[in-house]
């Protein structure tokens, strides 16, 4: 009985830990998915200007994979991550050295809505990371911030 | 009691942490390998160059020299390359010609011309901290495996970002090729009226009639002379815009001319000046130089700096020959007739490609019948943007989509 006594609350800071890992782990793996799924429907959305902010057709894709709704209407499915946090990186692919280079928001650039091309490849990410803090009993523990990301070709897929 | 339950506490914990893990880094590999195949299938363009530069296109997905290529295990290891004693590796995707080879196990493959759909493997070794303990995973390692197939679509209803031209059906009754052969080169001349036809061009074949269908853009904050328009139509097809009716084109649909390229008499020898606007941006797929009639458009040294030419633009003596990168590629209304210019309705869609004029490296913007020379190539190339709703069409491009 004593040694029951000692270990149980080892025991239980153990079981603690692993549910707090395993919020961490399905906070990644939803990420993950928000992110591949925005790159998705974004890639292959006639008209999306990716250099516009307010643009409608990428509000809109954030807000169906963040909400479920165009509109952005009720709470985000991961709760905290808004619109604003996910940024769209916008590549160009050069024949001639075989390479990615960003592509500039510019007519010669990416901007379609200043007469550009769209680009070649996007890459969708959280560049300031989505923060989760584990919580362990006795123990501090900082955030950890998450920052999933995924390349995607631009087309009609 | 407790030393009986305390092991099998632990190993479960570790099991599931493990296993935690594994399926995160499946997931994010089959984002890679999905991504990697969407790639590679955009290129797969029916020429003996296409599986070499659709292999090229995949790898971009997980390039890395700017950080961003796709990895795995939380983001940690970036896919196809060896971090630590954790190694990952991209297959040589396998090219197939039809669907059902693509997604069976043991499908022939093929290369070049017949490539139309891709598959691509991807392994990726991932750490274990508890599993180590059991004698399948000795050195504290898995490796998973992510698979994708992608390959084009079902043939296309809504066809966007093409060029806005028709040409009428060579034979309406010919639901796969419109009456026009594989391979064979003929003459585009901007249609026009009464005697003295325009002879075909040196080096094309029978010439066939084509129109400038209307899409004037009237909503476009910038470039809106028709002209501009029409040279940036010709440059890379209809811009994109969410405005459907603006930028795509549908089976079954009726199609109008564009209001002031209505076809002058044959014997006047000369095309309405859109037409040739249309030719100017046409030639920007060769020539990044402007013609010299082409420099009254509006905008136009600003807009033109946009395109680059195809990386080949030289006589293809066959498509399958072809080295571009698919800018020489129309995609082109087949309509049922262009007798009446306020109805022309379209039966299906189907591709070209744009020679040079003879003895050249571009075609000749300035020619005075709208002419140039194209080879018809079927529906060999995916297209940028369409739709499968809507009608049914048992031949005709798609579009790059996953089929697993």
């Amino acid at each position: 009985m004593v040694e029951a006594a000692l270990f149980i609350p080892i025991l239980l800071l153990l079981l603690v830990g692993m549910i707090e890992l395993a919020k961490v782990v399905v906070a990644y793996f939803s990420l993950q998915k928000t992110m591949y799924s925005i790159a998705r429907y974004a890639s292959s959305s006639q008209g999306a200007n990716f250099c516009d902010d307010a643009d409608t057709v990428i509000t809109q894709v954030k807000n169906v994979v963040l909400t479920g709704t165009p509109e952005g209407e009720g709470d985000s499915l991961i709760a905290g991550l808004t619109a604003s946090q996910i940024q769209v990186r916008l590549e160009r692919y050069a024949p001639d050295s075989g390479t990615l280079s960003e592509c500039a928001c510019s007519i010669d650039g990416c901007d379609i809505g200043a007469g550009g091309l769209p680009p070649d490849f996007i890459v969708v990410s959280i560049p300031d990371g989505y923060n989760v803090r584990p919580v362990f009993p006795l123990f501090q523990v900082d955030p950890i911030p998450l920052r999933p990301r995924i390349r995607i070709p631009v087309g009609g897929y | 009691m407790l030393t009986l339950f305390v092991p099998v506490f632990l190993g479960m914990m570790g099991f599931a942490i493990d296993l935690g893990r594994l399926y995160m880094a499946r997931s994010e590999l089959k984002a890679a390998a999905n991504a990697m195949a969407l790639g590679a299938a955009s290129q797969l363009i029916g020429t003996d160059a296409s599986t070499e530069a659709a292999t090229a296109r995949g790898r971009l997905t997980v390039e890395n020299n700017s950080g961003l290529g796709n990895k795995y295990d939380f983001g940690g290891i970036a896919v196809g390359q060896t971090s630590g004693s954790l190694s990952s590796e991209v297959a040589e995707p396998q090219y197939f010609s039809t669907l059902a080879e693509a997604v069976g196990e043991n499908g022939a493959q093929t290369g070049g011309s017949g490539a139309h759909y891709v598959r691509v493997n991807i392994m990726g070794e991932t750490p274990i901290v508890f599993w180590g303990l059991l004698s399948i995973a000795q050195d504290r390692k898995v490796a998973i495996q992510a698979t994708a197939v992608a390959g084009r679509s079902a043939p296309l209803c809504q066809i966007c970002g093409t060029e806005p031209i028709v040409v009428p059906a060579l034979d309406a009754g010919d639901t796969t090729d419109f009456g026009f052969v594989v391979g064979t080169r003929y003459t585009f001349g901007y249609n026009c009226s009464g005697q003295g036809t325009p002879a075909i061009l040196p080096g094309g074949g029978a010439r066939v009639d084509y129109i400038v269908i209307n899409r004037l853009n009237t909503e476009t904050q910038n470039f809106t002379a028709e002209s501009t328009q029409l040279f940036r139509s010709g440059a890379a097809g209809l811009p994109s815009t969410t405005n459907r009716a603006l930028g795509c084109f549908n089976v079954n649909t009726a199609e109008t001319i564009w209001v002031g390229a209505e076809p002058l008499a044959c014997l006047q020898a000369s095309v309405p000046a859109l037409v040739q606007n249309f030719m100017c941006g046409l030639a920007m797929r060769f020539d990044s130089t402007l013609a010299g009639v082409c420099s009254a458009i509006p905008e136009v040294d600003t807009i033109s700096a946009v395109y680059t030419p195809d990386t080949d633009v030289a006589d293809a003596a066959d498509y399958a020959s072809y080295t571009g990168n698919g800018k020489r590629i129309i995609t082109v209304p087949v309509v049922d007739s262009i007798t009446n210019l306020s109805a022309m309705t379209t039966l299906g869609f189907r591709q070209f490609l744009v020679q040079p004029a003879q003895d050249a490296t571009t075609l000749n913007a300035a020619d005075q019948n709208g002419r140039f020379v194209v080879t018809y190539i079927g529906s060999v190339a995916p297209v940028r943007q369409g739709s499968m709703n809507g009608c049914s069409q048992t031949a005709g491009p798609g579009k790059v989509v996953l089929h697993r």
